[in-house]
């Protein structure tokens, strides 16, 4: 009796197990399912976006439409580059944003470092000050800031491009919480020595802080990138134009229809680099926007 | 006696005084040198040509520097312009329609022209030779009046803009399918409603015309059917009646049976239909007389897939004919170097006046020239003799805009036009689209309040 | 002595800083607050010399006056409204999941960042292909010339292949709801990813022996989730929801990525304009006056919600 019992239980809890497995099973089907459904809403409009800059006009117009481009027409790619210019446009996107970082970085490592290891009045105050700047909406700026640019004669230059964002109070923010991770200890030994701030500085708090900078430099040059609301208002010449905008107009004033295939191919080109750097260098992206909650 | 003689004095320094402010002599120029800025929208071949002028006018004046650069459209030289002056960086001469002139006299930034104009003093020029500082008799009566009274529309009576380069709308047909078929090119509305339904009787596929500027179109009609429309002075916006409404409504309905398609409507100039080789494509194209060359299909096998008819735009009232008047006029922008403004009006003398010039630019852009001595010149008389709907189509186009340049028209400029003219245009296209299953009559009633709304906010305070 | 010299030092490492903020962000601060209060502002009036503006009210009463105003902010709420719970959902629902699977899981996560990395305009304009159907739909005689792959799989699963049953999401004669929807899609589709990483970041901090205490109880996975990620997590969603609503209150490029500037279908351009577009238009017209004023009312708007999101967020957010 007592040994039926026994095996009874061990027949139930063996039937419970296989039972939750079997449903674990189940479950787990269930979620990659629904990962892999939500992957694929994620990833259509790219998928899309590829092949359709692949076909011709005549195989984009056909319906049932084809999934995969019966003829691969890479000539749109050639055409896109052209017709948008796109030539000039990366090399002012490039050059916008390379300084712009450059100059960035530099101005952000000072002030982080003033307010992280050194010692003045109104420090927290100052500090406080300018992190309640950030909640105010950048088109407040906007208004005064264009004017401001068009009297000191910056307007169509890459100036105007560069200089007033070379200031973010985020990524102060960002770089002086890491500074301040750096033991003391060390700032403090570097005094004994009789090392200089400033060599502190360069020699031993920014290599120690690289990621961050990357992070920084990343999101800065995304910025550059998918910027548009400024450099449509004060350089939206032929010379300094930024590839969003560039985009945004190449296939707008056009005459009679709209070559799709082609505008395809100038957004897949304009995608491609930060795709690339993305591929690369995932880790500090995510790391710098989960931050962030702005985008670029 | 005392008293008498200071009254006299009194009256004398009064009128010395009135006369001072009436007959204020424009500073004549005096060889300075001085840099010129000069905006427009010349595309590479006209800047060229321009190039070229400019050229010819520094052996006269070498001492006036032309800076010139393409800012864009017209559009965009007005922002850039009404950006500039608040601070004071404006160029000396611009590229403008009237309305953008109203823009800039909000900050009183616009020379007028009259003292200029009226100026004889004489001007030595680096050949030795001297020319009068103003317009001689000759040269003003040689511009075409319409044109010239263009420039003093604002009001006041005064001068603030000479015209340069003129251009209106033509209605463009498929001449091939046209003959094949016994049609008649229409002259009036209604006959144009009766071949659309021709054109579509022969050809199901298509949508027989295509309008590009929605805008021209309502203001034209406004013209041509005596509807008031806008005023110089307020109240400015008079387009809210019943007469609008009739055409608007009227328009919808050829727009729903497919017989039209707009700029805005068909996303992109309508020339592309109207020289399309597929299936879908449009047999009559109204657009700017200036844009001939791209109302003609490309060619195939060297040979033009069909030839193409320029004919004057349709009409409400054959008695009361309008078209608009298009194309740039110049302006100059005060400064505070006197010798600036003298040179830059020399300047602009120079491009209005100069036969050569004149000619050469309307047969490089398919303007029209602003005088009227350019059709003596033998050049441009070859030019418009070889007027055909293929190889020299920019010639026809040209040809048609002169015949009928006593029907040209402008609508009043103020603050807030360019508003006025964007938003109609806006409005023709929602009334376009109300569908057969809503209250139109309500629906088109709602469209136009909405943009009598829009047009009274831009014009402001 | 040394005090005075650290004093000195700190400045100068400040000074690029601070006279960029100067020029950039304090005196904006300080012009737009006066303008919006002087009526009718505008620089070029302002340039023909002798007027003066006056001080009052005018500025924020000719703005919400404007035509648009009322029909902007409808848009901006109901975006905002819409589009922020879904996402947060759908992202809450996508980093459970990411979680709870082994294999693929850093590649998935790969991917559900992907559309964060494009350009908001770019990726608008292959959004707007495939919704787009160009022709005059919707009227008597319709002519249709092409049309986006989304219209193509609903004629699939309905079978007809009538123009005239064609869905009009964003062209000349499209319906409101319409447009909405396709906002709706593409900025859920942006939104994703940011929200994604958050979430999920906070997922893998929340300590194991909660769910090892579930476990025992065998309480389902959807007991779970409610019971105890959702209350674990509410700190992040928190987070995402309120920079969420501040981004709903800046929309504007992604509707410009869909709708270009006409920030409307052609018939009825500005039918979507928001908040922000409303202060380009004022800039536009060289009423700065105006366009401060909105400035801030946009800014107040989002101070208002922001402090309503953290009065909510405080009662229901368990640290």
């Amino acid at each position: 009796m007592a040994e039926s019992m026994k095996t009874m239980r061990e027949k139930d809890m063996r039937k419970t197990s296989v039972y939750q497995k079997f449903f674990h099973v189940l479950s787990q089907g269930g979620i990659y399912l629904f990962l892999f459904l939500m992957a694929l809403v994620v990833l259509f409009p790219f998928y899309w976006m590829v092949i359709s800059s692949l076909k011709s006009l005549a195989e984009y117009r056909l319906s049932p439409p084809t999934l995969f481009p019966v003829h691969v027409m890479l000539s749109n790619y050639a055409e896109a580059f052209t017709t948008a210019n796109l030539g000039r446009l990366f090399m002012n996107t490039m050059y916008v944003g390379l300084v712009s970082t450059l100059l960035s970085l530099v101005i952000t490592i000072f002030t982080a470092f003033a307010f992280a290891r050194l010692q003045f009045k109104g420090k927290e105050l100052l500090f406080a000050a300018l992190l309640a700047t950030m909640m105010i909406p950048g088109e407040l700026f906007t208004i005064t800031n264009y004017s401001t640019v068009i009297s000191l004669g910056w307007l169509n230059s890459y100036t105007v491009l560069i200089v007033p964002f070379l200031v973010s109070i985020f990524y102060i923010y960002l770089l002086r919480q890491n500074f301040l991770q750096i033991p003391n200890e060390l700032y403090l030994a570097a005094k004994v020595d009789g090392t200089s701030d400033f060599k502190y500085l360069w020699k031993v708090m920014v290599p120690l802080s690289l990621p961050t900078l990357i992070s920084i430099t990343i999101l800065k040059m995304m910025g550059a990138w998918n910027s548009y609301i400024w450099p449509r208002l004060v350089a939206n010449d032929e010379e300094h134009r930024m590839i969003t905008n560039g985009l945004r107009n190449a296939f707008t004033d056009t005459t009679g229809d709209v070559n799709y295939p082609v505008q395809m191919a100038a957004v897949a080109l304009v995608s491609l680099p930060l795709f690339l750097v993305f591929v690369f260098l995932r880790k500090y992206i995510m790391s710098g926007v989960s931050r962030s909650g702005i985008k670029g | 006696m005392k008293k008498l003689v200071s009254l006299l004095l009194l009256l004398a320094m009064l009128l010395s005084l009135g006369s001072v402010a009436v007959a204020e002599d424009a500073p004549v120029y005096d060889g300075s040198e001085v840099t010129i800025i000069f905006y427009h929208t010349m595309d590479a071949a006209k800047r060229e040509l321009l190039d070229s002028y400019i050229a010819e006018f520094n052996t006269l004046y070498p001492n006036i520097h032309i800076v010139h650069s393409q800012i864009g459209g017209y559009d965009d030289v007005r922002d850039q312009i009404a950006k500039e002056i608040p601070e004071g960086i404006q160029p000396n001469i611009a590229y403008c329609y009237p309305d953008h002139v109203a823009l800039y006299n909000l900050a009183k930034a616009v020379q007028t022209l009259d003292a200029y104009i009226d100026s004889e003093a004489q001007v030595t020029r680096a050949d030795g030779t001297t020319e009068t500082f103003g317009l001689t008799a000759e040269q003003k009566a040689d511009f075409i009046e319409g044109y010239y009274n263009e420039g003093k529309q604002f009001g006041d009576g005064l001068m603030y803009a000479l015209p340069f380069s003129k251009s209106t709308e033509v209605l463009y047909y498929n001449k091939t399918f046209f003959d094949a078929n016994n049609l008649t090119v229409p002259t009036t509305w209604d006959e144009m409603e009766q071949l659309f339904e021709q054109i579509v009787a022969i050809d199901p596929m298509s949508i027989p015309l295509g309008y590009d500027s929605e805008s021209n179109w309502f203001i034209t009609m406004c013209e041509q059917l005596k509807i008031p429309y806008t005023s110089a002075t307020a109240p400015h916006i008079l387009f809210d009646n019943d007469d609008c409404k009739a055409f608007v409504k009227r328009f919808r309905d050829w727009y729903q049976n497919g017989y039209v398609t707009t700029q805005t409507l068909h996303g992109g100039y309508t020339s592309g239909l109207f020289v399309s080789t597929s299936e879908i494509k449009s047999y009559m194209s109204i657009g700017s007389s200036a844009g001939a060359t791209h109302q003609r299909p490309a060619k195939e096998n060297g040979e033009y897939p069909f030839e193409v008819g320029i004919a004057t735009i349709p009409q409400a009232d054959l008695n009361n004919k309008k078209v608009i008047s298009q194309g740039p006029s110049l302006c100059i922008l005060k400064d505070t170097n006197p010798q600036e403004v003298a040179a830059s009006w020399l300047f602009v003398k120079f491009m209005t006046t100069n036969v050569a010039f004149q000619a050469e630019f309307s047969m490089n852009s398919g303007y029209v020239p602003v005088i009227k001595s350019v059709t003596n010149n033998e050049v441009y008389a070859n030019f418009i003799e070889s007027a055909n709907g293929g190889d020299y189509i920019a010639a026809l186009s040209t040809k048609v805009c002169l015949e009928q340049a006593d029907a040209y028209y402008t609508s009043p400029a103020f603050n807030g036009s360019s508003t006025a003219r964007s938003q109609v245009g806006a409005l023709l296209t929602k009334c376009f689209n109300v569908a057969d299953t809503e209250d139109v009559d309500a629906k088109i009633n709602e469209a136009f309040a909405d943009t009598i709304a829009e047009c009274e906010y831009a014009i402001g305070w | 002595m040394v005090e005075s010299k650290q004093q000195w030092k700190a400045w100068l490492y400040l000074a690029p800083a601070i006279v960029l903020l100067l020029i950039f962000t304090v005196w904006p601060i300080i012009n737009t607050v006066s303008m919006a209060f002087l009526e009718g502002y505008s620089g070029l009036t302002k340039a023909g010399g002798d007027v003066t503006f006056k001080i009052g009210l005018g500025n924020f009463i000719h703005v919400v006056g404007h035509p648009d105003f009322l029909q902007a902010m409808k848009n901006t709420i109901l975006l905002c409204l819409i589009t922020v719970p879904v996402s947060t959902i759908l992202a809450l629902l996508i980093a459970v999941a990411l979680n709870a699977i082994g294999p693929l899981r850093k590649a998935l996560q790969t991917i559900f960042f992907l559309p964060y990395v494009t350009n908001s305009i770019a990726i608008g304009m292959v959004f707007a292909a495939m919704f787009n159907v160009i022709g005059s739909i919707g009227t008597r005689r319709p002519v249709i010339v092409s049309y986006g792959i989304v219209n193509d799989i609903i004629r699939l699963i309905s079978g007809n292949s009538d123009p005239k049953n064609f869905i009009n999401f964003i062209n000349t004669g499209s319906s409101y709801e319409m447009n909405m929807l396709v906002m709706v899609i593409y900025i859920v589709w942006n939104a994703l990813p940011f929200k994604i990483l958050v979430l999920l970041g906070g997922l893998q901090s929340i300590n194991k022996q909660y769910y090892d205490a579930a476990k025992v109880d065998s309480a389902p996975r959807w007991r779970v989730l409610t019971r105890i990620t959702v209350p674990l997590l509410s700190p992040m969603i928190a987070y995402v929801v309120i920079t969420g609503f501040i981004g709903g209150f800046k929309e504007y490029t992604s509707i410009v990525g869909i709708f270009g500037e006409n920030m409307g279908p052609v018939h009825d351009a500005g039918r979507l304009n928001t908040m922000v577009g409303l202060i380009y238009d004022s800039l536009e017209l060289d009423n700065q006056g105006g366009a401060s004023a909105a400035a801030l009312i946009l800014f107040g708007i989002i101070l208002v919600v922001t402090l309503i999101n953290l009065q909510v967020s405080k009662k229901r957010v368990h640290y």
